[in-house]
């Protein structure tokens, strides 16, 4: 268990992950961008010491895609598993990313997979595989990307049990900061207050908060060496708005935080 | 003569006497949205806006020279209400245009601070200014830069009475020392204003307060409000204007003479117009301002001098007003909030069924509208899908055995979807010109009233989301905005109704009306979205608003409008168009229809052609 992926629990998501793992549920996440979603499912795999297969979903995402194909292989044809296929064959986690980018039919090869039946029918070939007692599908989404045309279906939405995640309490965020790039904790703790001053923002001046993930990013940077307002800058204000107006007063939030 | 010399006093004197650093100046217009962002960020309540504010009385002792030139004797200091934050409409207290900025950042940080409101002025501002600096330590050297630089501009407390002198030397120490001094010493007159602290006694808070703690009965509280209002709306008609200099010099010499309001109606910036304009032009002008506050005398004013229709026969207003900016071209500067539009719905309208005329036309268009609709399509010979396409692949075996060159193609078949992803909405003339006869039998508000069904029966066949407004105006206090089908709305009965309703009626500010139809359409998702323009001429209103002013404040909408993403295309019945029309919409952007009566049928076809 060496390898595990760092992760600061929230709260009691992981003793739901396992209770939900052990009693063959599927499992939806949904929270903002860069809230851990991902590094949780990593983490729960490692824990779990189950193989992992991540599909990032697309608007091109075809059931093929997660399913399988036949290749032309010398001049034969050959079967090749997708994602989907090979985490049921293994008996692992396979996990989609952003379900709700994917085209709405290409959700519904995950019906017979996600309730009772457990199973994944593969009509191109006529296999029907019955998935093992360890495999678990989970997928997550964005509730924040406003997608009027997209959005789950609710007879794919209703076969998940749901877990919401947002953004950590400021304490749990420094800890993460300082878990992942060992920065000290002043530092923490002012990159996290810029990073909840700006989240103030949402939905008013900005389209998207700052993330967990950025003030890793911006941490990462100082931590290197880099000059904290210049780190803040090309991490946070940059990533975070294109107007020259709104950057300003970002720059200012920053400046106010560390001083000039 | 006597103004004259009266005249070259006033500069000679106030130039003197003025401490003010023009060259450094800050104005609020340059930093108001980066403040207001500032404000956000560091806490603020975001329902707040952000608007100058008006100078008020400090009645402290002034130099000899401020008294000479009777200046000095207004400032304008920072507060925070339940609606509003005001900060000064621009800062020129320090040599430094750094400092001057840093003192508007500084004061937008402290006015974010959540305080009691109830503490004492000296006590609060030391209070929110030991918050703020704790919460953003970065701020404290800029803070203190601000000090050092404001206290060599204070009257030294050597130079002063002692009574004043205590004081002046505890707001030292607490400027200096935050949350070290509990009480302020009292004295005579008032103390000096401190421009990094917020205003003692801000005028609308204070009226408000008066009135809820003697327990005045509810009468006389409104009374006091509207005395708070009436102050508020003033602030808003000085910021309004775009002559200040001008008005500054009036404000020093009319102070004596004249109440305030008083002087406002005198020099308003507009003053060329004649009597009965200017008098529309005022009631416009406080319209704008205050008819959502002040309730319903302006307002009955005003329609009786402008003869809008009755409250009974007018279309529904739907929600509050929309300020919008309009541009003048002269000035090259944005005015911001100079338009006022109104979304309003026909309330007559009833369901209603296609005119018989059009239903031949609206059939065969919807059958040819369905071809467009979206489909779902096999590939053949892609690099990667889903299938294997076997021609493809047999093609290239044979080719192999045969030994001819065998050329790579992709030998898989891929199903896509052709989806049109596209949002439309319609914007429609409705002024008096549309009342104009278009050929023997039909006026052009028949035609675009024709155009109109045929459209939408074309759009609901292809499944295109679309909307349709029809506009028209008078002067910049009534633009409106009259609303045919959201893009929420569904196209049915009572969309028809609205669609047969329509009347010709006012004049044509185009600017603002494409403004709000971009803003609508820049909120769909859609990737491609058509902003379709439909007009018998010119921009033009009452007042300023023709000719080369309207073009260009047109020009300056769709330039907007482009910048959002969106599509503007004009299509037009006006012969003349070729004149203007490129200006505006450049080469390719605008169809003109020659025969208005074709209008109806061309219409669809138009729209056909450019989202193919």
């Amino acid at each position: 268990m060496e390898n595990l992926p760092f992760y600061q629990s929230q709260g009691s998501e992981i003793e739901l992950f396992e209770r939900a793992w052990r009693n063959n549920l599927p499992l939806l996440i949904k929270g903002p961008t860069g809230c851990g979603k991902t590094r949780f499912v990593a983490h729960m795999a490692a824990k779990l010491n189950l193989p992992l297969y991540t599909v990032a979903c697309h608007d091109d995402l075809t059931a093929a895609d997660l399913v399988g194909r036949h290749l032309i292989v010398d001049g034969q044809t050959v079967w090749s598993d997708g994602p989907l296929t090979r985490a049921v064959r293994e008996g692992g986690i396979c996990y989609l990313d952003e379900v709700v980018e994917a085209r709405k039919d290409t959700t519904v090869v995950l019906h017979p997979l996600a309730d009772d039946r457990r199973i994944l029918p593969i009509d191109r070939t006529g296999e029907i595989l019955a998935a093992p007692p360890s495999f678990m599908l989970v997928v997550s989404y964005n509730p924040g990307y406003q997608n009027f045309l997209k959005g789950m279906k609710p007879s794919t939405r209703q076969r998940f049990i749901s877990l919401a995640f947002d953004f950590p309490s400021a304490a749990r965020e420094e800890a993460i900061l300082i878990g992942e790039t060992g920065v000290d904790e002043m530092l923490a703790k002012r990159l996290v207050s810029i990073a909840n001053a700006f989240r103030a923002l949402r939905d008013h001046d900005l389209e998207e908060v700052a993330s967990t993930r950025l003030l890793v990013y911006a941490a990462t940077l100082i931590k290197d060496g880099c000059e904290p307002t210049l780190a803040c800058q090309a991490a946070l204000v940059e990533t975070l708005t294109d107007d020259p107006e709104t950057a300003v007063a970002l720059r200012e939030v920053i400046d106010a935080t560390f001083g000039l | 003569m006597e103004e004259y010399v009266g005249e070259l006093w006033h500069k000679l004197v106030t130039r003197v006497a003025d401490k003010q650093h023009v060259g450094a100046a800050v104005s609020l217009d340059e930093i108001s949205k980066t403040a207001a962002i500032f404000f956000r960020a560091l806490g603020g309540d975001a329902g707040l806006n952000l608007s100058a504010a008006p100078s008020t009385r400090h009645g402290a002792r002034r130099g000899w020279r401020d008294r000479l030139a009777s200046s000095g004797e207004r400032v304008e200091l920072s507060w925070r209400d339940g609606e509003t934050l005001r900060l000064p409409e621009k800062i020129d207290l320090f040599t430094e245009r750094s400092l001057n900025r840093d003192l508007y950042l500084w004061l937008v940080a402290l006015s974010a601070a959540d305080v009691n409101d109830s503490l004492p002025w000296i006590v609060r501002n030391q209070t929110a200014t030991l918050a703020t600096l704790a919460r953003f330590p970065g701020l404290g050297s800029r803070y203190n830069r601000l000090v050092d630089a404001l206290l060599p501009l204070r009257t030294l407390p050597s130079k002063l009475p002692s009574d004043e002198a205590a004081q002046e030397l505890a707001i030292r120490q607490a400027l200096q020392q935050p949350g070290s001094i509990h009480t302020l010493p009292l004295s005579k007159k008032p103390f000096q204003p401190v421009p990094l602290w917020t205003h003692p006694s801000p005028p609308v808070s204070v009226s408000n307060k008066v009135s809820t703690s003697d327990g005045a009965p509810e009468r006389e509280q409104s009374d006091d409000k509207n005395v708070a209002k009436s102050r508020r709306k003033h602030a808003a008609e000085r910021t309004d204007m775009p002559d200040g200099k001008d008005g500054f010099l009036m404000m020093f010499r009319a102070e004596s003479l004249f109440s305030w309001t008083e002087y406002i109606n005198v020099n308003r910036p507009q003053d060329e117009e004649d009597d009965i304009e200017s008098a529309a032009l005022a009631a416009e002008d406080m319209d704008s301002m205050t008819v959502a506050r002040d309730g319903e005398t302006t307002v009955a004013k005003l329609r009786f001098d402008l003869d809008l229709p009755a409250a009974g026969e007018d279309d529904a207003p739907l929600g509050e007003g929309i300020s919008l900016p309009e541009w003048d071209y002269k000035k090259q500067v944005m005015q911001p909030d100079y338009c006022r539009l109104q979304e309003c719905i026909s309330p007559q309208a009833q369901p209603c069924e296609l005119p018989p005329h059009l239903r031949r036309t609206a059939r065969r268009l919807r059958s040819q509208f369905q071809a467009l609709a979206p489909t779902r399509t096999w590939l053949k010979g892609q690099q990667d899908g889903e299938e294997i396409d076997l021609d493809a692949w047999v093609r290239q075996e044979a080719d192999l055995l045969s030994g001819a060159h065998a050329d790579s193609r992709g030998m898989y078949r891929a199903q896509v979807n052709q989806q049109r992803d596209l949002a439309c909405l319609l914007l429609a003339d409705l002024s008096l010109s549309t009342d104009a006869y278009a050929s023997d039998h039909a006026r052009v508000i028949d035609v675009i009233r024709d155009s109109l069904f045929l459209f939408s029966e074309a759009l609901s066949a292809t499944g295109d989301r679309f909307a349709m407004y029809g506009f028209s105006s008078l002067k910049r206090g009534n633009v409106r905005f009259n609303r045919l089908k959201s893009f929420d709305d569904r196209y049915d009965g009572l969309a028809r109704g609205r669609i047969q309703a329509i009347k010709p009626g006012y004049y044509t500010r185009m600017g603002a009306a494409i403004r709000q139809a971009s803003a609508l359409l820049a909120a769909q998702p859609q990737r491609q979205r058509l902003l379709l323009l439909l007009t018998d001429g010119k921009p033009n209103d009452l007042d300023r608003y023709e000719g080369r002013y309207g073009i260009e404040d047109t020009r300056m909408a769709l330039h907007q409008a482009r910048q959002l993403g969106l599509r503007p295309f004009c299509v037009t019945i006006d012969n003349e168009a070729n004149e203007y029309l490129p200006h505006l919409f450049g080469v390719g952007g605008f169809a003109v229809i020659r025969k208005p009566e074709d209008l109806p049928k061309e219409l669809p076809l138009l729209y056909a052609q450019m989202t193919r």
